[in-house]
């Protein structure tokens, strides 16, 4: 049942990669088997998050995979939000404007993206978790560039360096914990498991372990877009096309905050939390001050989403280093940026098309060009700013809470400010893209859709999560902060 | 025979290091290939070394891969890329020659401070070279953020990633096969993704 479970998860998207690459004659074919066997990936994501929500057993197959509570959320929100991307994605426009080799690239490229993603939160092994976030950097750089533009070009060259750069330290960190490890006598084959290294951690060496952690925070860091690496993220997410900025802001940053709680739990086991706790809270803070502080001078809309993806991370960052409320806090964060960003995104992608310009001052009067489309924007941001009833409002009084409860008063203080800037930086931009007036060359009227009325679907989720948190996701929730802090 | 092979392997990662420092002071990009080229050699060296004294047989497929690899096919797609964009030979980098050297030789001593923890619990006999893999690793960094040319920051790159196998050779005798086995399948893709896109854009920073 278990490797059914784990098929079921990561051969859709391999499967929809293959056939893209296979089936070059018809692209749009391949899109739509796509828009069919990713939700199958979303279905298994849900029905091992229901199982592990409800107290069951971890889905194990072997020593090669893995899915907790925790590895059970992120393959829930990677899937999800793929299954959004496909849907959005090229090739299921019934204007055929997007020519076939580039809806080929982006079903192989999204797929593997997707793919890596999802066995990045499946595998048992650390390295192999490794492996998966270093190859979700080539996979997504490769797309970024698709319209080969200047500007796409710098930001996708950028993204690769500074992402396989940072990513290669994180590689260090793994191989100094292994060789610490190592020189505790274990069976060497197993000891990249987490079980097996953390049942092992009380053994690791404190200055050995903090160094690891230290290389460790650093490179996954970096691809978190936590400060001060973060400097790649602005121009890949908002040079990228729609769908694939909606899963590296959506999910990619979650993923490799994911690898940090990973190996945090291990660590903490070795050393105590204080360690991992104040740089996470240092590191957290610096990041939510260059997300909130850099927001409101952004003139292109997309560049201010990945400044508030900045923020948010910031946000769950400093949520890590909280303890066990702290943590649950940071993951009902994650779930609520991961749907509310990438549709956001992906609608940014439908203003695009129409303005056919990334500047706010330019895409303006979107209420009376894309109304539809225009209100599903707005509730993204206003989720985005932390207003109720969506979730984000939520999970942010929540990381206030545990920072206050904790003991920061002063730190507290400090990033209620920087959520309140964030807030009316986010305001202030979209007032100006929902009002105002539109050029006179952009037609009116909203083209009917499915897609868009799927876009609906995650707004709803996160007013509904907002509203009630729902027990099934309360539970998960709680698990995986136990994974993380026990 | 422990003696041997400690001094076998210091060997091997001191020529790594040193080679690493040639990107320092040679200002021509053909250099710094050849420099990459020869440090992977040695670390294909040191793995040999480290599967046959160290009685690790599986390392010298390791070896044979890193030969392969990192000290033919990367080289000769670096090689290619320079073949492209031919004339550009002088590099003006943002640190010069005087203070790049010793700003590595500061990262070195870093290094040794640094690993003394990890020098400390290690008991194999490889472990004096550790705090060499360290500096390694450091030095490279520093490649990374003070060239301007791309390819010189590829090589920077490649270097550290030489550093962080070369840390796994001496402190473990090497990750598990199936993790070593990804990180050469992510460094091949990595460099031939790298190599499609520069020939887009112009000399970036990093940072």
């Amino acid at each position: 049942m278990d490797a059914v479970l784990v098929v079921a998860l990561l051969a859709p998207p391999l499967v929809g990669a293959a056939l893209a690459l296979l089936v070059r004659r018809a692209p749009q074919a391949a899109a739509w088997f796509n828009a069919v066997t990713m939700p199958v990936s979303a279905a298994a994501a849900a029905a091992i998050a229901l199982r592990l929500a409800a107290g069951g057993a971890p889905v194990i197959v072997g020593n090669a995979w893995r899915l907790d509570a925790l590895s059970a959320l992120l393959a829930l929100l990677v899937s999800v939000v793929a299954t959004l991307a496909v849907w959005l994605g090229p090739g299921l426009d019934r204007r055929g404007e997007t020519p076939g080799a580039e809806i080929r690239l982006h079903r192989i490229y999204a797929n593997l993206f997707a793919c890596t993603m999802l066995v990045a939160v499946s595998t048992s092994n650390l390295g192999v978790m490794w492996v998966a976030i270093e190859a979700t950097t080539v996979t997504s750089a490769l797309l970024i560039p698709v319209r080969r533009t200047k500007a796409a070009l710098d930001a996708s060259w950028k993204y690769l360096f500074i992402g396989s750069v940072g990513i290669a330290l994180a590689f260090a960190g793994t191989v100094l914990a292994f060789v610490d490890y190592a020189t505790t006598g274990g069976d060497l084959e197993l000891a990249l498991n987490w079980t097996t290294l953390r049942t092992a951690a009380p053994s690791l060496h404190p200055e050995v372990a903090q160094l690891a952690f230290v290389f460790l925070l650093v490179g996954f860091g970096t691809k978190a877009g936590l400060a001060p690496t973060h400097t790649w993220l602005p121009d890949a997410h908002s040079e990228a096309p729609a769908p694939l900025s909606a899963m590296m802001s959506g999910v990619l940053l979650a993923v490799a905050l994911y690898a940090v709680a990973r190996w945090k739990a291990i660590i903490d086991v070795a050393i105590g939390s204080a360690f991992t706790d104040t740089l996470l809270l240092v590191v957290g803070v610096a990041t939510i001050v260059v997300g909130s502080a850099s927001l409101l001078s952004q003139t292109q809309y997309k560049r201010v989403l990945a400044y508030s993806s900045i923020e948010h991370m910031g946000l769950a960052c400093f949520g890590l280093a909280l303890g066990r409320p702290g943590v649950f806090a940071a993951l009902l964060h994650l779930t609520g940026h991961a749907l509310a960003k990438s549709t956001a995104f992906l609608l940014s992608g439908r203003i695009y098309d129409r303005y056919r310009s990334g500047e706010i001052g330019t895409a303006s009067g979107l209420l009376g060009t894309v109304p539809a489309t225009a209100v599903l924007f707005a509730a993204t941001v206003f989720a985005l700013a932390g207003l109720p009833p969506f979730s984000l409002f939520l999970s942010e009084i929540l990381i206030v809470q545990a920072a206050w409860r904790a003991g920061h008063a002063a730190l507290t203080a400090l990033v209620l400010v920087l959520i309140l800037l964030a807030f009316a930086s986010l305001v202030t931009h979209l007032q100006r893209v929902l009002f105002g007036e539109a050029g006179r060359d952009v037609s009116r009227g909203e083209p009917a859709s499915v897609p868009l009325a799927l876009l609906a679907l995650p707004v709803a989720l996160l007013a509904w999560i907002g509203v009630t948190l729902p027990e099934p996701l309360r539970m998960l929730l709680t698990h995986a902060a136990e994974v993380v802090r026990p | 025979m422990d003696a041997t092979f400690s001094r076998l392997t210091m060997t091997g990662a001191s020529a790594m290091l040193l080679l690493a420092l040639v990107v320092m002071w040679r200002h021509h990009v053909p250099a710094y290939v050849t420099a990459f080229r020869m440090q992977s050699v040695a670390l294909a060296f040191v793995g040999a070394v480290v599967a046959w004294l160290g009685d690790v047989p599986e390392l010298f497929l390791v070896a044979a891969l890193i030969l392969g690899l990192k000290g033919w096919i990367v080289p000769r797609i670096l090689a290619g890329m320079e073949a492209r964009r031919p004339g550009e030979r002088e590099l003006h980098p943002l640190v010069n020659t005087e203070m790049s050297l010793l700003i590595s030789g500061g990262l070195a001593v870093a290094a040794y401070e640094i690993s003394r923890p990890l020098a400390a619990v290690v008991s194999l006999p490889t472990r004096g070279g550790l705090p060499i893999a360290l500096a390694l690793i450091l030095v490279s960094l520093f490649i990374v953020v003070s060239r301007r040319r791309v390819i010189a920051q590829i090589v920077g790159f490649l270097m550290l990633e030489n550093g962080i196998a070369l840390l796994a050779l001496l402190g473990a005798y090497g990750v598990p096969l199936v993790v070593e086995l990804g990180v050469f399948l992510d460094v091949l893709l990595g460099v031939l993704v790298m190599q499609a896109l520069v020939p887009g854009i112009e000399e970036i920073s990093a940072g």
